[in-house]
């Protein structure tokens, strides 16, 4: 009975399990599961080392290019006080001390 | 003793329009010497970054003779066997200095705490000829060394003799070809471990560019290019290669001249970038910062300094 019940529904469910399972082992679909597991893997490490390539960029941009923009931004302003003050006080009289 | 620090950068008008003149090749310019074919390539592309404290005072007592005291304490490197790890080992020293300045002499002296001594000499003996010695003294033995350079300026030409102890003789000349390019050779032999060497070199240099190389039996081969873009500002690059161990190192650096700060940096092909700034806080106050990355070993090393004076 039971078994009889369970190979009826075996037939019928396992029609369904065996369409499932012949689904599920399939080539194709053992292709598709290795593919998907390289996915990832390429992934992780395309991810690890992209962030490796960021941190060397990111170092080096704030070590070569942050201190050079700081100080040329001073320069520049330096130069707009001064050209501030050249106009505000005009040309200096001709017997100025230099 | 180098001056960090140019006069303020004034924007020289050259009013005199450049004409083609033929070249006058029994009157062209006296070379620049042959140790200082690459002073401007070094001067971009290898400052002098240090890690930890530095502190400079320099104070002139009269105007040609003056004192210094320097304080540098920070990890100093130990070679080690294998080349990933770095082995530093922290020490701090104390360095007292006599400098003597005058237009035909100049003596300076120095000592430091962990007994080593170092002394150079510079006179003009005739107004063509020089004579300057080094030496530097240390405590262990077998690590003391002098050397001796009689130079000799031709109108065109220069010519240098060296002797140093290990029986080290060297000779090198240089010869202005045109107004612009130089070419040089060197000969040294050594007494120690039994070697000569011969080297050539070539110089071409205009208002807005000067380029160097440099050719030696030792395997060295270096070439070097700045390119002067503007008053304040000056890029170079920088090959060098070993034909024997097959190994090249390229650089490029930048040199930003500014009227209140200097900034120097350069990246390697080795991985590594540095980058120095100096900046005047006020007469005579010059602030230092120095770092550098090297990526591949992962080694970091950062410093900051004080110049008075």
């Amino acid at each position: 009975m039971a078994t009889n019940k369970r190979t009826g529904a075996g037939k019928s469910g396992g029609r369904d399990s065996s369409i499932l399972a012949k689904i599920a082992n399939h080539e194709i679909a053992n292709k598709g599961r290795r593919a998907a597991c390289d996915a990832v893997y390429v992934s992780k490490k395309l991810l690890r080392s992209t962030g490796k390539a960021a941190w060397i960029v990111g170092t080096s941009f704030l070590i070569l290019v942050v201190p050079l923009l700081i100080q040329a931004e001073r320069d520049q302003m330096l130069g707009e006080i001064e050209l501030q003050q050249a106009s505000i006080l005009g040309p200096p009289p001709p017997g100025a001390l230099q | 003793m180098a001056d960090l620090f140019p006069p303020l950068v004034t924007a020289q008008i050259d009013d005199k329009p450049k004409v083609d003149e033929k070249v006058d090749y029994s009157n062209l310019p006296c070379p620049v010497p042959y140790e200082e074919l690459h002073r401007e390539a070094y001067m971009s592309l290898k400052p002098d970054t240090f890690e930890g404290l530095r502190f400079d005072f320099t104070k002139g007592l009269n105007q040609k003779f003056g004192l210094c005291h320097s304080v540098m304490m920070g990890p100093t490197e130990v070679p080690s066997q294998s080349p990933d790890t770095v082995i530093k080992i922290p020490t701090a020293h104390y360095e007292f200095g006599a400098n003597y300045i005058d237009p035909k002499l100049m003596l300076v002296g120095r000592v430091m705490t962990d007994g080593r001594q170092s002394a150079r000499v510079r006179a003009d003996l005739t107004d063509k000829l020089m004579v300057k010695a080094n030496a530097q003294l240390a405590n262990e033995p077998h690590m003391s060394q002098a050397m001796f350079n009689f130079d000799y300026m031709g109108s065109d030409y220069r010519a240098q003799l060296q002797f140093g102890n290990n029986a080290l003789v060297g000779a090198n000349y240089i010869q202005s070809v045109t107004p612009r390019l130089s070419l040089g050779g060197e000969v040294f032999w050594v007494g120690v471990p039994r070697k000569s060497g011969i080297g050539y070199a070539a110089r071409y240099e205009t208002d807005k560019m000067v380029a160097s190389g440099q050719v030696a039996s030792t395997g060295l081969m270096a070439m070097n290019y700045v390119q002067k873009v503007s008053d304040k500002v000056s890029l170079a690059t920088d090959f060098m290669y070993n034909y024997f161990s097959r190994e090249a190192v390229a650089s490029v650096g930048y040199d930003y001249m500014l009227r209140q700060s200097r900034v120097r940096g350069k990246i390697d092909s080795n991985g590594v970038a540095s980058a120095l700034l100096e900046e005047r806080l006020s007469m005579g106050l010059n602030f230092l910062m120095s770092a550098e990355l090297d990526h591949k070993k992962k080694d970091y090393k950062f410093g900051f300094g004080l110049t008075v004076g």
